[in-house]
């Protein structure tokens, strides 16, 4: 059975459809793995295995029909409210339906678990949780990135095959950066997100799939997205690099695995690659962040910022303070920055079919202390980051993080690609020509904690 | 830790003016995020975009129009 479990999603899937395995001995494996290898990773925070069998007892023919997979703990569920990774939340929550829940269930997926995150989805790293921090299966002393920390971890340690995580600044692909693995920030829009614990959010977060694979994103993001991702051909693919921050202030082994991953991309489809300008970079980051954090603030009044729970970590404390004193008018520039860089992309969009760059810009930083070196100096990976994820989520266009090479530590490293609006399914063609191109080396790697298996069923 | 006393005058007024409590940690921590966010908070008030009209109810699934 541990066979089984270190499969994908899709092969999953097909091995339950062709009668190799039963829903009910994946479960039961699957429960087993999780006992076996979470308390390493704590990448899951509850598990409830009356409610799993449950849910499989009812579950339709369908996509993901008795495959297991792991929820952020983000939206409700309808036996569970979602903590958002924190002792105290600033919006009231109850168990329900969310409409990721309902994607999942009608698929006829069956939820193992809920996966650990950074406290209020405020951080890149996953060094901050509620639940404790959420490992790094390449290496557990290591931040598994955030916010979706343990989703990814769950996924990278071969717990589940398939996991639902957020992006609102990155918090998909950094993880799945992190982790080596394959993660799809959809489109604004177009993925099940109702129900979400920030309901004030309402322009720059998405649900999104993490895998191990593009074709296991592209089944889980159908799944989401309530339409079929259909596969394609990126043929002929226009590949822009910006020669900016973003690209050039990385480390050295994650400059020349990005590069090297782009070169074979473009050899692989027979494309193009050319460099290209984005004017205004960091002030469509800086954009981003101030038009989310007056999203989230919606609602909160000082009153309640005077009576925040005292197990709420410091620094989520004087965030949540700092975020009320953040000028109007700089939230009003930040719209109009958005514009810019939305009729930027619109006319940008012409000329390239996807823009790539490193998704972050070092690999995996140590829990302890989540600093980066970068040629620029030392910075918090949080500051870092933040600077190659923003401009999708300010603009609404959809992203995808690949596995692309490995650093001397061993860690994996990402590139990202992002693409016009509407066009997730060409991101997940190129990701699976770079698959191709490099012999699905990364995709198919294990970290060393999934490589050893006693789990049986 | 730096105490209060060293916090920036905006937080402090800010915060009085809102009538929101804080203590030394607080303040430490909300002067850290400060010195990251307000530098470029400046730069970004400072910069052109007299001409560009925000989009109105934009639709962020599409291209704007």
């Amino acid at each position: 059975m541990s066979a089984v479990l270190d499969l994908g999603l899709r092969a999953q899937a097909a091995a339950i459809a062709g009668g190799d395995t039963t829903p009910d001995e994946l479960l039961d494996a699957t429960l087993a793995r999780i006992e076996e290898r979470n308390p390493t990773l704590n990448a899951i925070v509850e598990t409830f295995p009356e409610r799993s069998r449950e849910m499989l007892a009812t579950a339709p023919p369908g996509p993901l029909h008795g495959v297991p997979v792991v929820i952020k703990d983000e939206w409700p569920l309808p036996w569970r409210a979602q903590r958002f990774g924190a002792a105290e939340l600033t919006a009231p929550t109850a168990p329900g339906e969310s409409a990721p829940y309902r994607a999942l269930r009608d698929a006829g997926a069956t939820i193992v678990g809920v996966g650990n995150m950074h406290e209020l989805g405020a951080g890149s790293t996953g060094n901050v949780s509620f639940y404790g921090p959420a490992r790094n299966p390449w290496d557990t002393e290591r931040c598994p990135g955030g916010s979706s920390s343990g989703p990814a971890s769950a996924v990278a340690g071969r717990l589940v095959a398939g996991a639902v995580g957020a992006d609102g600044l990155g918090s998909v692909r950094f993880p799945a950066a992190y982790c080596g693995l394959t993660g799809l920030k959809p489109t604004f829009g177009r993925s099940a997100m109702e129900g979400h614990h920030m309901a004030a959010i309402t322009t720059l977060i998405v649900s999104g799939p993490l895998c191990a694979d593009a074709g296991d994103c592209r089944l889980l993001g159908s799944v989401l997205a309530g339409e079929e991702l259909a596969g394609g051909d990126a043929a002929g693919l226009r590949i822009g690099v910006v020669r900016d921050t973003v690209s050039e202030d990385v480390t050295p082994e994650v400059a020349s695995a990005c590069e090297e991953a782009i070169e074979a991309l473009r050899a692989e489809t027979g494309g193009q690659v050319r460099e290209i300008s984005l004017p205004d970079l960091e002030a469509a980051t800086l954009a981003a962040i101030l038009i989310i954090n007056s999203e989230a603030m919606s609602g909160t009044t000082p009153e309640r910022l005077n009576h925040l729970s005292p197990e709420l970590s410091p620094i989520a404390r004087g965030t949540l303070k700092y975020r009320m004193l953040l000028p109007a008018a700089a939230t009003a520039q930040a719209l109009r920055v958005r514009t810019m860089a939305r009729r930027r992309l619109a006319a940008l969009f012409d000329e390239v079919d996807a823009i790539a760059w490193p998704t972050v810009p070092a690999p995996a930083p140590p829990l302890e202390m989540p600093m980066v070196d970068l040629p620029s100096g030392t910075h918090t990976a949080d500051q870092a980051n933040v600077r190659g994820a923003a401009l999708a989520n300010l603009t609404g266009i959809p992203s995808i993080s690949v596995p692309v090479g490995s650093s001397a530590e061993g860690l994996p490293i990402g590139l990202q690609l992002q693409a016009t609006w509407g066009r997730d399914e060409l991101l997940l063609d190129a990701a699976e020509a770079l698959e191709r191109a490099n012999g699905r080396r990364w995709v198919d790697a294990l970290p060393p904690l999934a490589q050893a298996s006693p789990t049986e069923a | 830790m730096e105490s209060s006393a060293a916090a920036d005058p905006f937080i402090g007024a800010g915060l009085a003016s809102l009538g929101i409590e804080a203590d030394e940690v607080d303040l430490a921590v909300m002067n850290a995020v400060h010195q990251l966010l307000w530098p470029p908070t400046l730069e970004l008030l400072s910069l052109d975009t007299e001409g560009v009209e925000p989009e109105r109810c934009p639709d962020m699934s599409r291209a704007p129009e």
